[in-house]
């Protein structure tokens, strides 16, 4: 009998070819002239998010008060990283700053784009559908907005920003 | 488990940046769709999947060389130690698994065949919707798996291995049997070919040359082995000392040791011992500080693991306690006898090597002097490798207290939580090198009881057995550091 996929949630694995591996799929989109890498790249991490969720769910409901604890949670649950986070009430940005990314660790020359474009998407997937199960009125949801720094830039950190609404808003 | 593996399965875990299990798994998939969606021809997505699997270990591997210099450079021996492969790759234990010998005619290595019951990879694919990747659309039956990816992962790290350590052998490995594609098990094949052999293989996969150059737009060729004819000294030394002979070493008494070194200066110094010791007569002092430097630079050869470890300012600011409290505690708690125990055995390893002259001038040592020359040795060596002592307190809380008031530490209540959450584990490790110090200081007199009768393995184990001796003692503080390590790099 193999392992099931709630199961793998109990285990690590390293990252590192894996992330590294993610780079040289980047490397073989450019040359392939694919022109939508990015949004690629962050559709791979809604698809993560959409499978993982029916293992694991870190909260009900996310709204502004929890905001940050549910990001926090998830960040370290699935990619053991601890990130410290800021929200940016006037234009509902939420501000993502991560020291050791999980998906990226060196800087490359010849690259534009960061792994964690992946991470974008899987987060704010995440708590996408975690507020479109909910009904409550104040529910949070999140998209991708832009990795501002990121340690794949040559940069000390990766600085993942994602837009976020209030259902009760519109 | 053997020493080796279990050293190296540590050492890779703690220094990889982990995540969960889950995650890993389904970026592979996602990884092998976008590569789909490129393709449009799943074939072909398999042998780019490999090869991006091969690309991202060699990359992993040129960072880490020095781990691997002290990885077995036999084919045969890679093969063995597949469990280590697998977690370098993979990060995790390997559960289950088998092997099988297959007898191959005129060849100097036979293949393997190794069958793993539990595949973290096919780990309930097909269960959800996003599971896209159609493997029910390959019509040529010798298309590999799912697992085809970390098949590339373990090929290229062997062969790393291999070309690191000048052998001129290479390792095919295959996947012949996936889960995902109604297998039982995770299959695979290794077959070791030699370098002409693996030429001659690589230039006829003429499909698979094909799809790389289709996609990745380059020739993929195996580069040239080139013979360096440069050697450092630790390339020398690998001859002599190999961590994946740490088991052999412990099964042998002093006397081969002895044996050992006396060839070793032979061969690779062309010196005979007497006359290679003569150059320390009358500085035998200096020749014990050098050998807590060089004891201290060798521990660091191994993958330069020490220095990674000291430029860490809070595990060199550990280490630096742990040293200075050793360096005071030693002389003061341990009875002379144990320490005039490590003199003779000093003298003990000196006798039949060094001038007769020498070994007299080492016996008027008393412990203690040969203890502070060790020290004085290995302080020199641990600041080359960066801990500054002139910066120490006195000791370690001093340093918790002052952290948390002179503002060093960031204001902010989740970094002070976190820094405060770090200090049990600081705390533990601290506790767990005091303990194993307090188990090695009861070595000496047990390696001098068994010397002449049987191996350093007998006078580490107790006679009960090797997991409640003085070796699985060790073993299990090392474990409880490693792991405190681990929770502090969370």
């Amino acid at each position: 009998m193999n392992f099931s996929r709630k199961e793998l949630i109990e285990t690590d694995a390293t990252m590192n070819q894996m992330r590294n591996a993610v780079y040289v799929l980047v490397r073989l989109m450019e040359k392939n002239k694919i022109q939508n890498s990015k949004e690629r790249l962050r559709k791979m991490g809604q698809n993560i998010a959409r499978t993982y969720i029916n293992y694991w769910k870190p909260t009900e409901v996310v709204t502004l008060a929890n905001l940050k604890d549910v990001i926090t949670t998830i960040y370290q649950k699935i990619l053991n990283s601890t990130v410290s986070i800021e929200i940016n009430e006037v234009d509902k940005l939420l501000n993502v700053q991560d020291y050791r990314c999980a998906l990226c660790k060196y800087h490359y020359d010849d690259l534009e784009i960061a792994g964690c474009e992946v991470l974008l998407g899987l987060v704010s997937e995440y708590v996408t559908l975690i507020s479109n199960e909910s009904s409550e009125s104040s529910s949070v949801f999140l998209e991708p907005y832009e990795i501002v720094e990121s340690r794949a830039y040559g940069n000390k950190k990766c600085l993942q920003v994602f837009k976020y609404k209030i259902r009760k808003e519109g | 488990m053997g020493a080796f593996q279990w050293l190296m399965k540590r050492i890779t875990k703690i220094f990889g940046h982990s995540t969960n299990g889950l995650f890993y798994t389904l970026l592979y998939r996602e990884i092998l769709k976008e590569v789909n969606e490129i393709t449009n021809n799943e074939e072909e997505s398999l042998i780019i999947l490999r090869e991006i699997g091969k690309k991202a270990a060699l990359e992993s591997c040129e960072r880490h060389s020095n781990i691997f210099k002290f990885m077995p450079g036999n084919p045969k021996k890679v093969l063995d130690y597949f469990e280590v492969l697998w977690v370098v790759v993979f990060g995790r234990e390997l559960d289950e698994y088998n092997y099988e010998e297959i007898h191959k005619e005129g060849s100097k290595y036979n293949d393997y065949v190794l069958k793993i019951s539990k595949c973290p990879i096919c780990a309930g694919y097909g269960d959800n919707i996003e599971d896209t990747f159609e493997f029910n659309k390959l019509n040529d039956n010798k298309s590999e798996g799912l697992a085809c990816g970390l098949c590339g992962m373990l090929e290229s790290v062997a062969n790393y291995i291999l070309k690191i350590k000048r052998n001129d052998y290479r390792i095919q490995i295959i996947e012949q049997d996936c889960i995902t594609k109604g297998g039982n098990c995770l299959q695979f094949i290794c077959k070791i070919h030699d370098y002409n052999e693996w030429k001659e293989l690589m230039a006829s996969n003429i499909q698979q040359k094909k799809v790389l150059k289709k996609f990745f737009k380059e020739s993929i060729e195996e580069e040239e082995i080139v013979q360096e004819t440069k050697l450092d000294i630790f390339d020398k030394l690998q001859d002599f000392i190999s961590i994946d002979k740490l088991d052999e070493y412990l099964n042998e008494p002093l006397e081969t040791i002895k044996d050992k070194v006396r060839d070793f200066i032979k061969d690779k110094l062309n010196m005979d011992p007497e006359h290679f010791f003569d150059y320390f007569r009358n500085y035998e002092d200096d020749m014990i500080r050098i050998i807590g430097y060089l004891g201290t630079h060798l521990l660091n050869e191994y993958g330069g693991l020490l220095e990674k470890f000291l430029k860490n300012e809070w595990f060199a600011k550990i280490f630096g306690y742990i040293f200075k409290q050793l360096k005071e505690m030693t002389l003061l708690f341990i009875p002379l006898d144990v320490i005039r125990d490590y003199n003779e055995l000093l003298v003990n390893f000196l006798k039949g090597l060094a001038p007769i002259e020498m070994v007299e001038n080492v016996k008027k040592f008393t412990g203690k002097d040969t203890i502070t020359y060790i020290f004085e040795g290995a302080q020199i060596a641990l600041e080359n490798l960066g801990i500054d002592f002139s910066e120490l307190k006195e000791n370690v809380w001093e340093e918790l207290k002052a952290e948390r008031e002179n503002g060093l530490v960031s204001s902010e209540t989740s970094t002070i939580d976190r820094t405060r959450e770090k200090v049990p584990q600081i705390i533990s490790i601290i506790q767990q090198f005091l303990m194993i110090i307090n188990d090695i200081l009861t070595l000496p007199i047990r390696v001098l009881i068994s010397e002449s009768h049987y191996g350093l393995k007998t006078a580490i184990n107790s006679v009960i057995s090797e997991e409640e001796g003085l070796y699985g003692s060790i073993r299990e503080r090392f474990d409880n550091i490693f792991d405190q390590i681990q929770e502090i790099r969370k």
